[in-house]
């Protein structure tokens, strides 16, 4: 079943539970009719995490805010009720994963959460292999900063 | 031996190949160094995977599975309003668009809104396998597949209330996939979806259980009871009608 990975993979791109739902609804109902645009070669996963992510920079151009997402207030807000430490934990990485340009966001959301080959996610992206690739060193060198200092605080 | 980080990451994103992975683990046995960088990235994949798998547990809203129930119905009305008109793409392929977002549960009622297809049909809520593809779960054995047959049957299992059920490919390029089991009149899909391409099969030969997608994989899982039947076992549930 490929919706909850679309659903994960979104929540990692947009880091918010309403906007993650919106973005799979409006990639859905693009695939559904855009079937013919369906490549022979290339597997279905890969067409729809290609949708979902330029569904989601469609949205971010409209939003006027391409390059940063910054957290919401009501996210501060869950943070405080959140005593739980999976629920913390999730914000912590949702928050990390938030800060981060979006073109490495989307490079450690198809690599490292969706478990995708390099070649894959350059696609996706429609990106070089190597471009690709330093997107992600990049991208994990800034959460390992980040979640390093905020794993203590949180926990 | 230094490596790069470059090196180092390809190495815990499980890019390198053979010869590069083998110098890497003989390197690590001796520098704990080198193996804290790779323990590093990989801890973090872990965190991030840690904190986000939960989603893919979560309840689907409705909201979501009504986007993908709801969307064939334009297509099937502008299909039955202008039958001259080729549609932009056939129902098998929306289906298995469909049928691999959400998988089994769903199928009847996405199909009962698409156009008949040549080789399914649907009925009463339920969706019986007919026509070609309910003849070769009747009859084609797994041991004995015609060459060039339409449909290939995979595996054949118990389910655990007891049922018989099959997996199959449809077509001659292959691009379906599904598993049906029998209840007391039809053969019911269960799950219907694309296959993953397979750029080097050997022409006319699958293996038994090769080429599922996972939707369809993870439907046998979730069904089996024990291990699937062997070719004697399955010409005996044939012989039964696959009545249990």
């Amino acid at each position: 079943m490929l919706l909850p990975r679309l659903r994960r993979f979104a929540r990692a791109l947009t880091a918010d539970v309403n906007d993650a739902d919106d973005l799979v609804q409006i990639a859905v109902e693009r695939a559904l009719t855009r079937g013919a645009q369906l490549r022979p070669d290339a597997p279905l996963s890969s067409w729809m995490f290609g949708i979902v992510r330029n569904a989601w920079l469609d949205e971010l151009r409209a939003r006027g805010r391409r390059a940063r997402l910054f957290a919401p207030e009501e996210s501060a807000e869950q943070i405080g009720d959140a005593s739980q430490g999976a629920h913390a934990d999730l914000l912590a990485v949702q928050e990390a994963l938030a800060r981060l340009p979006e073109e490495q966001r989307a490079a450690v959301a198809l690599v490292l959460i969706e478990g995708l080959s390099y070649k894959e996610a350059a696609h996706i992206m429609e990106v070089p292999i190597g471009t690709l690739t330093s997107r992600l060193a990049r991208g994990r060198e800034a959460l390992q900063e980040m979640l390093g200092e905020t794993t203590g605080a949180l926990r | 031996m230094n490596f790069s980080d470059e090196t180092v990451m390809a190495y815990a994103d499980g890019e390198l190949d053979a010869a590069r992975r083998a110098a890497l683990e003989a390197a690590m046995a001796t520098d704990p160094q080198l193996a804290q960088r790779v323990a590093r990235h990989l801890a973090l994949r872990a965190r991030l995977r840690a904190a986000l798998d939960p989603v893919l547990d979560a309840p689907l809203p409705e909201r979501l599975l009504a986007s993908v129930r709801g969307a064939p119905k334009h297509t099937a009305n502008v299909v039955a309003l202008k039958r001259q008109a080729a549609p932009r793409w056939s129902w098998p392929q929306w289906g298995a668009i469909a049928a691999s977002l959400v998988g089994g549960a769903l199928l009847g009622p996405l199909l009962l809104r698409a156009p008949a297809g040549p080789a399914l049909l649907t009925r009463d809520g339920q969706v019986p396998a007919s026509g070609a593809l309910a003849r070769a779960l009747n009859e084609q054995l797994a041991s004995h597949q015609p060459p060039g047959a339409p449909v290939q049957i995979g595996v054949s299992f118990r389910a655990r209330n007891g049922d018989y059920c099959r997996t199959f490919v449809l077509g001659e390029q292959s691009t379906l996939a599904g598993l049906a089991c029998r209840g007391h009149e039809a053969w019911r899909l269960e799950v219907l979806a694309q296959t993953p391409v397979q750029p080097a099969a050997a022409a006319g030969y699958r293996p038994a259980g090769s080429a599922l997608p996972a939707s369809v994989a993870r439907t046998l899982d979730e069904l089996i009871a024990g291990e699937p039947l062997d070719a004697a076992g399955e010409a005996a549930a044939r012989s039964r009608g696959w009545q249990p």
